[in-house]
C-alpha cells in the first residue's frame, strides 16, 4: 500500500523549489543575493496592531474562541466590507480562517465532488489550481493574455462554464500580475454567471486596498448584488496591514455555504489563533493611515520597477493597477545566450541565469501557470529594488 | 489540468442553485460544540448555568509563553514562517520528545501544526483514499471518525468496554485489522474516558501490530502529562521502538499549558510521512501563527512547575466527581487514570421520568433534560460512540464542579 493517498499525489512538487535552493545556496555563501520572489510586504506591523496583541495577552485572550472566529473580529470583518466595498455581511455570514488559504481550502473541500470543474483565469496563483485539485476537482484555465492587461474576457469565461463548472474563482487584484478589475470590467462577467445559476463565485479581494492611479477597486457582489447568495468574497488582514505571520484570512459569503465552510474548519483546525484575531480586530477598526502610506510607497516602487524593467532589452512590463508584482514578458530573451554561456531556453533558464549570474531572485512564469514571463515582487526596499532592476538591464544587455 | 471547453452548446445545467460537495455529508458540528452553544444561549437568558462540556483548563498559559509572544510581536517576528513550523521551536520540540519520551526526532521528522487537530487531519487526509479503513477505539473524541469520513473511507470502530476499564484489549485490536486498514489510533489519556493504557498494555497492542506490518500507528498524547497517583505515561513509539518507523507520536501545548487558543500542535514520525502532512499543510493553510509559535516554544523550555500545580487541582476533582457521581442515583463513575473528563454510566437513569416529566430513553434526553431541568451542561457519551453515558470535564473551578455535581445528585434523586 502507498503511504500517500490519491489526492496528495495529484498535487505537483513546487516549481519554485529550484530557485529557492540556489537563493538560499548563494547567500549562505556570502553572495550578495536580492530576493525579488517574495509575497508578502517587507514592512512591519504596525504599531497600533501589536499593542492590540499585546493587550489581548495582558487580558488572557488565550482560551479557544468560537471556531468561525470571535464574534468581536466577525462584526470587523462585516464593518470592514461594508466601509471598503459597500457590501453588507451581518456577522453569521462571516467566517475566520487561518490565513486566506484556508478559506479557499475549505470552500473547495466543501462543495467539490470528483470532476467537478473551477474555473480560474491564468496568469494564477498556483494555490488555486492545487487545492482545487486536493478537492477531487478539475482546474479549468483560462490564459488572460497581457494584451488585455491579463483581466479575462467576459466571452472567454462564458465559453468555458460546462454543465460541471462548479466554481469561477477570481483573484482581483491579482497575483501575480498586479491586474485588477474595475466595476466596469466585472460587469459583463457579472452578466455571464447571472446566466449560470449553477455556478459559485469566488472573489479573492485580498489586494485591494494596494491600487494605484486612477484604479478603483470594486467586487462582484458590489456590481452585481443579486449573485450575493452564490458569491464568497474572500480578504484578509496579511497584506493590507503587514500581517502575514499572523495568519489571519475571511470571508463574507452566503450562510449555507459559510455554514458547511464552518464545519470543515471544527474538523481540520478549529479557531484561528486567538491573539491574532484581536490583532486583526484592531487592524480592521483602528486607524487606516499606515495603509495608505504603505500603499504610496509601493506606488513608487511599482513605477520605478515598470519604468526600469522596460528599458531592458527583450523584457516588457505592463504597468498593473494594483498588488505588488510586476509580471514582465521575458519572450524577446527566449533563444539568446547570456554573459555566463547559458542558453535561455525558457523562463525557468532565464529566471535561474539571472540569479547565478546577477544574484537576482524571482519567479518564473511558469510556476503561474503561464509561462514566458517572470513575476518580480517589488515589496523591497526602494534602493534594492534600483539595484536589481539594474542588475537586470546588465543581464539582458548581456544576452546575444 | 484541461484547456477550457470550447465546445459550443454543452446540455445546460439545470440547477438553480451551486450546491455542495459529498464528502461532507455525515460530517456535524462537534456534540460538544453544541451542547456549549446551548449552555451559552440559556446563560445569555439569565440561567445560572454551569458548564461541564469543554475540553479546556480554566487556568491561565504560563507567564513565559505570553512573555515570549510579547516579545515576537514587539520585535517583528510577524512574518511568513516556514511552513512545517519555525526552527526554534522544532529544536524546542525536538528537546520535549527527548526529554518526556526519550525519543529521537531529527528536524525533518517534526511537523508543527494548528492544534494537535490539524496534525491529525493532514495525516489523514495525505493518506488515506476512499474505501480505506482507519481503526478507532471508542468511545473516542469525535473528530477522529469524521475526518475519516471527509476521505470518504470506513472508519472501523473498537469498543472498549467499561470493565475493561475502557481500554482496547488487543485482540479486538486484531480482528479489527483487514488489508484495507491504514491506520490505527490511540489516544492516551482518553477523551471523554480519561482512561490511560500503561506501558504493558502499550506492548501487548504493539505485539499485534507487529503482525500487521501495512498498518501505521497514530498516538495522540495530547492529555500525556495530565496523569495521576503515579501513573506512569508511556507513549507508542517508545514502548515499541522497532515500530517507530511507522508511528506518528502527535502532542501540544493546548492541555498541558493551557494554551488551547493559541493553536499549536506537533507531531514526530517518519521522514515521508511528515514530508506528506507539510505537502497537506501547505495546501490547508500554510505556516501557523508565528507569535504562537514563539510562545510554544517558551513553554516547552521553561520551567514546568505550573504543569505539576495543574496536576493537583485536576486529580482533586477528579476525585470529588467520581465520589459526588457515585452518590447519585442510577450513576456509576469508574476512576480514570487521568486527562481532565470523567465518563460515568446513566444507565440506571434510563426509562425514568424527569420531576418535569421527561421521558429518559437514552443518553441524549438525559444530557438534554439536565440541562434544561438543572441547568448543567455535559456532552452525551453517543457523540463519543458510546452509550448510555455523560462525558464531565472537571476543567472547573472546585466550587463549581462541585455546584454542577450537587445539581446532577438532585436530578437524579427526583427520577421516578
Amino acid at each position: 500500500m502507498s503511504l500517500t493517498a490519491e489526492r496528495l499525489d495529484r498535487i505537483q512538487p513546487s516549481l519554485t523549489i529550484a530557485i529557492s535552493t540556489v537563493a538560499r545556496r548563494m547567500t549562505a555563501e556570502g553572495k550578495n543575493v536580492i530576493s525579488l520572489s517574495q509575497g508578502e510586504p517587507d514592512f512591519d506591523t504596525p504599531q497600533n496592531i501589536k499593542d492590540a496583541a499585546i493587550r489581548a495577552l495582558a487580558n488572557g485572550e488565550t482560551k479557544y474562541t468560537d471556531v468561525s472566529g470571535t464574534q468581536g473580529l466577525r462584526k470587523a470583518v462585516a464593518l470592514k466590507f461594508k466601509r471598503d466595498s459597500g457590501i453588507d455581511y451581518k456577522p453569521e455570514e462571516v467566517m475566520v480562517s487561518t490565513g486566506a488559504k484556508q478559506v479557499l481550502f475549505n470552500a473547495m473541500l466543501a462543495t467539490l465532488n470528483a470532476g467537478d470543474e473551477v474555473i480560474i483565469p491564468s496568469p494564477c496563483w498556483v494555490s488555486y489550481p492545487d487545492i482545487v485539485t486536493l478537492a477531487d476537482g478539475k482546474p479549468v484555465l483560462v490564459p488572460c493574455s497581457q494584451n488585455n492587461g491579463f483581466k479575462m474576457r467576459a466571452e472567454d469565461l462564458e465559453a468555458a462554464i460546462t454543465p460541471k463548472t462548479r466554481w469561477f474563482m477570481l483573484n482581483n487584484p491579482c497575483n501575480p500580475t498586479g491586474a485588477g478589475y474595475s466595476a466596469e470590467d466585472l460587469k459583463p462577467i457579472c452578466e455571464v454567471l447571472m446566466r449560470h445559476p449553477h455556478v459559485w463565485a469566488l472573489t479573492d479581494d485580498i489586494y485591494d486596498s494596494l491600487v494605484y492611479g486612477d484604479f478603483k477597486p470594486s467586487t462582484i457582489v458590489a456590481v452585481e448584488p443579486r449573485l450575493k447568495d452564490r458569491t464568497l468574497t474572500v480578504h484578509g488582514v496579511s497584506k493590507a496591514y503587514a500581517m502575514t505571520g499572523w495568519r489571519i484570512g475571511f470571508a463574507g459569503g452566503p450562510v449555507a455555504l459559510i455554514k458547511a465552510m464552518d464545519k470543515l474548519q471544527s474538523q481540520s483546525t478549529s479557531n484561528p489563533n486567538s491573539i491574532a484575531q484581536a490583532a486583526a480586530i484592531e487592524a480592521l477598526t483602528g486607524q487606516q493611515e499606515t495603509v495608505e502610506e504603505m500603499r504610496k510607497v509601493f506606488e513608487q516602487r511599482r513605477d520605478l520597477v515598470v519604468e526600469m524593467l522596460n528599458q531592458a532589452p527583450g523584457v516588457h512590463c505592463s504597468n498593473p493597477d494594483g498588488a505588488f508584482y510586476v509580471y514582465p514578458s521575458i519572450v524577446g530573451c527566449i533563444g539568446k545566450t547570456s554573459k555566463g554561456g547559458t542558453l535561455i531556453k525558457d523562463d525557468e533558464a532565464f529566471a535561474l541565469a539571472l540569479l547565478a549570474e546577477e544574484g537576482v531572485a524571482t519567479v518564473h512564469g511558469a510556476a503561474f501557470c503561464y509561462p514566458g514571463y517572470i513575476r518580480v515582487s517589488y515589496a523591497s526596499a526602494t534602493e534594492q529594488l534600483r539595484d536589481a532592476c539594474t542588475r537586470i538591464q546588465r543581464f539582458c544587455q548581456g544576452l546575444h | 489540468m484541461s484547456a477550457p471547453n470550447t465546445a459550443t452548446g454543452p446540455a445546460p445545467n439545470t440547477a438553480t442553485k451551486p450546491g455542495f460537495a459529498k464528502r461532507l455529508s455525515g460530517v456535524e458540528l462537534a456534540a460538544s460544540v453544541q451542547m456549549t452553544i446551548k449552555a451559552r444561549e440559556l446563560k445569555a437568558a439569565g440561567k445560572p448555568v454551569i458548564t461541564l462540556t469543554t475540553g479546556e483548563p480554566n487556568f491561565d498559559s504560563p507567564p513565559q509563553a505570553v512573555e515570549a509572544a510579547h516579545q515576537a510581536a514587539l520585535h517583528g517576528d510577524t512574518k511568513y514562517p516556514p511552513q512545517d513550523g519555525t526552527r526554534a521551536l522544532k529544536q524546542a520540540i525536538q528537546r520535549k520528545f527527548k526529554r518526556d519520551s526519550n525519543l529521537d526526532y531529527a528536524l525533518d521528522e517534526i511537523i508543527v501544526s494548528n492544534g494537535g487537530k490539524q496534525c491529525l487531519f493532514n495525516a489523514i487526509l495525505a493518506t488515506v483514499d476512499p474505501g480505506d479503513e482507519v481503526v478507532i477505539p471508542v468511545p473516542s473524541w469525535i473528530a477522529y471518525a469524521q475526518m475519516v469520513q471527509l476521505c470518504e473511507a470506513e472508519p472501523v470502530l473498537v469498543t472498549c468496554p467499561q470493565n475493561n476499564g475502557f481500554k482496547p484489549r488487543p485482540e479486538d485490536i486484531d480482528a479489527a485489522i483487514t488489508p484495507r486498514t491504514k491506520w490505527l489510533i490511540l489516544n492516551n489519556p482518553n477523551n471523554p474516558t480519561g482512561a490511560c493504557c500503561s506501558a504493558a498494555e502499550i506492548a501487548a497492542i504493539a505485539e499485534v501490530m507487529r503482525k500487521h506490518p501495512h498498518v501505521w500507528i497514530l498516538s495522540d498524547d495530547m492529555y500525556e502529562h495530565l496523569v495521576f497517583d503515579g501513573f506512569r505515561f508511556s507513549t507508542f513509539a517508545e514502548v515499541a521502538p522497532d515500530l517507530k518507523d511507522r508511528t506518528l507520536t502527535v502532542t501540544g501545548v493546548s492541555k498541558t499549558y493551557a494554551m488551547t487558543g493559541w493553536r499549536v500542535g506537533f507531531a514526530g514520525g517518519p521522514k515521508p510521512l511528515i514530508k506528506a502532512m507539510t505537502v497537506m499543510q501547505g495546501q490547508a493553510t500554510a505556516g501557523i501563527s508565528t507569535v504562537g509559535q514563539a510562545a510554544a516554544a517558551a513553554a516547552l523550555d521553561g520551567p514546568q512547575d505550573g504543569v505539576e500545580e495543574q496536576i493537583v487541582a485536576y486529580k482533586r476533582r477528579r476525585d470529588l466527581a467520581v465520589d459526588m457521581l457515585n452518590a447519585a442515583k442510577g450513576i456509576s463513575c469508574h476512576k480514570p487514570e487521568g486527562a481532565f473528563y470523567v465518563f460515568p454510566n446513566v444507565a440506571g437513569c434510563l426509562g425514568k421520568t424527569t420531576i418535569d416529566g421527561r421521558m429518559l430513553n437514552n443518553d441524549e434526553d438525559v444530557c438534554l433534560a439536565l440541562l434544561e431541568e438543572q441547568y448543567v451542561a455535559t456532552v452525551h457519551g453517543a457523540a463519543y460512540h458510546m452509550s448510555p453515558f455523560l462525558r464531565i470535564s472537571t476543567a472547573t473551578a472546585d466550587d463549581e464542579l462541585a455546584e454542577g455535581l450537587r445539581r446532577i445528585q438532585t436530578f437524579c434523586e427526583g427520577l421516578r
